[in-house]
């Protein structure tokens, strides 16, 4: 017992959350803010403090999943929800007037990948890759086990998942930096996509410190992500970034060039951002950008229509507290010009002592047009509609 | 010694928790006494004290128990079935007791020692600079000393399941004799 944990915790390096926080901000008393393990009611969610546009509206869809995070939709209208620490996968049911939700499967190490490909559900663990097949029908269906397909590395710390499907039917996979800043090993700090089976893996973008969502243009079909910038350098930034992957093959920066163009501190290299693929636009200093979609229905107003919405689940690092919202993203096919507003408000409720109640964290748009938006922090889906 | 403990607590499964399993939340609390001690304040060696942690880090912990997420066997039977409401009910309770002062007296050159790697671990930054913890962070202040110890260790180790990686971060090579010294002026620190 003594000599197999000895041997356990023999090499591990360490994550290392700390690592980079200069000697001025040693005392700093900054720490991830907590989540929320057990269910909130829904009549403790106080929805009447979220601000939206004028014509648009805001409901409860559903609630009473601790820490659910990404969506993932099925065709028969079931979603799929992943979490991190709660080990949980959930499935919610849309029975018209109520949605009823199941523990799909419990235990796992950070489960937050969902993907829905072919009538089957994709879960991506830290270490483990599953495939039920069929569930919206079967709901009892024993999991296909993947893992030893997708040669997924040790280290934890940045490598929970967001997972998807993109429209070459490819499953896209980030593999974070294993730390705060650092030079890590070549398998992270990428985006990879495999076959679905596993086979056919191919890096196709490199330099990408922790992204926890992405999704493709709907005229170019290129892939947009959201990537967090470092830690401990202050409450300025350096800012989340919106990527655009034109290509395969581009390098995103990290850990030497930050957002627009910011060399980073601790491993500073002589033209650390030359050949680097700088953002379409930032995303505001350790906001956490999250889930995106682009906006293609048919409910919001016009000018909405091929806009980016994105998830910014709100700061931690920095003293006074930012993001906590779902902003409105316009910008050009090719990434120019783009212009980032607020959208859906009032989860913060004081950024300087950090009061907040909500944490909106990923996006999906619905059949008739309406986007729902899971907040991780009170375990439930709102639904976001728009009428004149 | 591991067959025996597991023995024991089979036995005081089946004489008292299954019983207090069906009762509500007064009869939940002495459960948790009995082993957590009066109040929550444990007077059982490896036994953590309750008394006065934060209310998130009960929830948390809790849930994690009960999820199977962290495994502690003697804690299996007793968080079975608990459902969320009761985990806040239980949460709230223990967040609201007196801690009771440490056991024994500060050791002199232990609490030096402690105090020099606190500061370069930087510890207060998230327990607090008196360790009485906040949100999702256990208050160590006051706590049993080798339950501290075996608690470092096992986040050091990568044998508790069910945190964040933090806690592994921050212990990362620091050694057995420190960690005794950490505990030593945590728990005495007020």
């Amino acid at each position: 017992m003594l000599a197999a944990t000895a041997v356990y915790a023999q090499p591990k390096p360490p994550p290392a959350w700390h690592q980079g926080k200069p000697p001025a901000q040693a005392e700093s008393k900054l720490a991830p803010l907590p989540g929320r393990n057990t269910e909130t009611p829904a009549s403790e969610i106080p929805i009447g403090k979220i601000k939206l546009p004028k014509g648009f509206t805001v409901e409860i869809w559903a609630s009473g999943f601790p820490g659910g995070r990404a969506m993932a939709r099925g065709d028969s209208g079931k979603i799929y929800m992943g979490t991190r620490g709660m080990g949980r996968v959930y499935e919610v049911t849309d029975e018209g007037s109520r949605r009823t939700v199941r523990v799909v499967v419990d235990k796992l190490t950070q489960p937050s990948g969902v993907a829905m490909h072919g009538g089957s559900l994709y879960v991506m663990a830290i270490d483990k890759v599953l495939r039920f097949d069929g569930i919206e029908k079967n709901p009892g269906v024993q999991p296909v086990d993947l893992t030893d397909k997708f040669n997924l590395p040790p280290e934890q710390h940045h490598n929970w998942k967001y997972i998807a499907f993109g429209p070459d039917g490819k499953l896209y996979v980030p593999f974070g930096a294993p730390c705060n800043i650092c030079e890590p090993s070549g398998e992270y700090a990428q985006i990879r996509r495999y076959n679905a089976d596993g086979s056919g893996m191919e890096v196709i973008a490199r330099g990408v410190r922790n992204t926890q969502g992405f999704t493709w243009h709907p005229k170019t079909g290129e892939l947009w992500f959201t990537d967090h910038g470092r830690d401990w350098m202050g409450d300025k930034g350096p800012e989340d970034e919106l990527n655009r992957m034109s290509k395969v093959g581009l390098n995103f920066g990290y850990p030497y060039c930050h957002a627009k163009g910011v060399l980073d501190v601790d491993f500073k290299k002589a033209g650390g951002c030359k050949g680097v693929t700088l953002p379409v636009t930032t995303m505001g200093p350790h906001a956490a950008a999250m889930g995106v979609i682009f906006y293609t229905g048919s409910m919001f107003p016009k000018a909405y229509q091929n806009t980016m919405f994105v998830a910014r689940k709100g700061s931690w690092n920095r003293t006074v507290k930012f993001g906590f919202d779902v902003a409105n993203v316009r910008a050009g096919a090719d990434g120019k010009g783009a212009k980032v507003k607020p959208f859906m408000t009032g989860f913060l409720e004081d950024p300087k002592t950090a009061k907040f109640w909500g944490r909106p964290a990923y996006l999906l748009q619905m059949p008739d047009g309406s986007m729902l938006v899971s907040d991780e922090q009170m375990g439930a889906i709102y639904r976001v509609s728009y009428k004149k | 010694m591991r067959l025996h403990r597991a023995g024991r607590w089979a036995w005081l499964t089946a004489l008292f928790i299954a019983p207090v399993l069906a009762q509500p939340l007064p009869g939940r609390l002495q459960l948790c006494d009995a082993c957590h001690g009066p109040g929550g304040n444990s007077q059982i060696a490896g036994t953590p004290s309750l008394a006065a942690q934060p209310v998130i880090f009960l929830e948390n912990q809790l849930v994690l128990l009960r999820e199977g997420m962290r495994e502690v066997p003697q804690m299996a039977a007793a968080v079975q079935g608990l459902k969320d409401a009761e985990i806040r009910a239980i949460a709230r309770h223990y967040a609201s007791q007196r801690p009771a002062p440490p056991r024994g007296s500060p050791d002199a050159a232990l609490m030096k020692r402690g105090a020099a790697l606190a500061g370069k671990l930087h510890c207060g930054s998230c327990h607090e600079a008196d360790f009485r913890g906040r949100e999702q962070m256990p208050r160590l202040a006051t706590q049993r000393e080798e339950y501290l110890v075996a608690a470092m260790n096992s986040y050091r180790d990568y044998t508790r399941k069910g945190g964040d990686t933090m806690m592994a971060a921050a212990l990362y090579s620091v050694s057995d004799a420190d960690v005794k010294a950490l505990a030593h002026y945590l728990v005495h620190t007020r």
